[in-house]
């Protein structure tokens, strides 16, 4: 596979603590199916609020997985990185609304989690794995699988961002 | 060093912005004194070889960092550490259970997903 780069546009998104329903202005990613594997190796956010706001930024996995994701609307958009590349997308699904139940966080405290918090008024995030080491999201098991890049604590403001994530 | 060449890269970039507050920079493991107003925050991240949480690197630290002689000696976290001294422990990395999910070999609790496949779509794997 190739690696795809999911993007999110201007949203403002809303603070969840773990163990509750998240509640949409997110970014979810997680597998297909059983016997599909992701890797995300990027993540990346930029601020676009007009004041000071702290974004707890949390990219967590499910422990209740989402039920009914809606495909990506513009301007949202999940496409390959390399233009030659089959534009199909298989083995993953991202999206940023559902239409039934928004997944749920884990609090269980073996499964990691990344901190990726920054002030929205002009700041700027960016993690990037080293190759072989990015985060991996396995089958649709639960609190190892689906992630999702959402907001644990602060006083959130409108931020864009991207997952660059390749799907095996 | 084992895992020197292993390093991810963290960058929280302020130079525009005011920043974090204290609390909060501790609270992700950066430097409060480069989350301010005006600084920008570049570090090294630690990829768990068990779990696969990235932790950004502590240049001050003087415990000894895990690694694992069955990864190659890779680097994980402190709570994976902790877990090799359980009685019942057994070695998972996570490329062992990404290979047998990949295989099949994993049963998995049922799966909303499978509800969920948009129209048309395909299994090709």
């Amino acid at each position: 596979m190739a690696k795809r780069s999911f993007a999110a546009q201007n949203y403002t998104p809303a603070v969840t603590a773990d163990n509750s329903i998240l509640t949409g202005a997110i970014q979810g990613i997680g597998a297909a199916a059983a016997a599909n594997g992701l890797l995300v190796s990027e993540i990346a956010e930029m601020g676009e609020a007009s004041a000071s706001s702290i974004n707890g930024m949390v990219f967590r996995r499910s422990h209740v997985l989402a039920v009914g994701p809606t495909a990506l609307a513009s301007p949202n958009t999940d496409g390959p990185m390399n233009g030659l590349t089959a534009a199909a997308q298989v083995g993953s699904i991202t999206y940023t609304a559902v239409t039934t139940t928004y997944p749920t966080p884990t609090n269980v405290t073996t499964s990691a989690k990344l901190h990726l918090s920054f002030n929205a008024f002009g700041g700027i995030f960016r993690w990037v794995a080293y190759p072989g080491e990015e985060w991996g999201i396995i089958g649709v098991t639960v609190d190892i699988s689906e992630s999702t890049l959402s907001c644990g604590f602060g006083t959130p403001g409108a931020m864009s961002s991207h997952i660059i994530y390749e799907a095996y | 060093m084992f895992f020197g060449k292993r390093e991810g890269y963290v960058m929280v970039d302020h130079r525009a912005s005011p920043g974090l507050p204290e609390d909060v920079a501790r609270m992700c493991g950066y430097d409060p004194a480069l989350c301010r107003e005006g600084k920008m925050y570049e570090a090294a991240s630690l990829t768990c070889a068990h779990c696969k949480v990235a932790v950004v690197k502590n240049p001050l630290r003087t415990r000894e960092r895990a690694n694992c002689a069955k990864c190659g000696f890779r680097y994980i976290c402190d709570l994976c550490d902790a877990a090799r001294f359980h009685a019942d422990y057994v070695h998972t990395p996570f490329e062992q259970r990404f290979e047998e999910a990949l295989s099949g070999q994993v049963q998995t609790p049922a799966n909303p997903h499978g509800l969920i496949l948009p129209p048309g779509f395909t299994e090709t794997e």
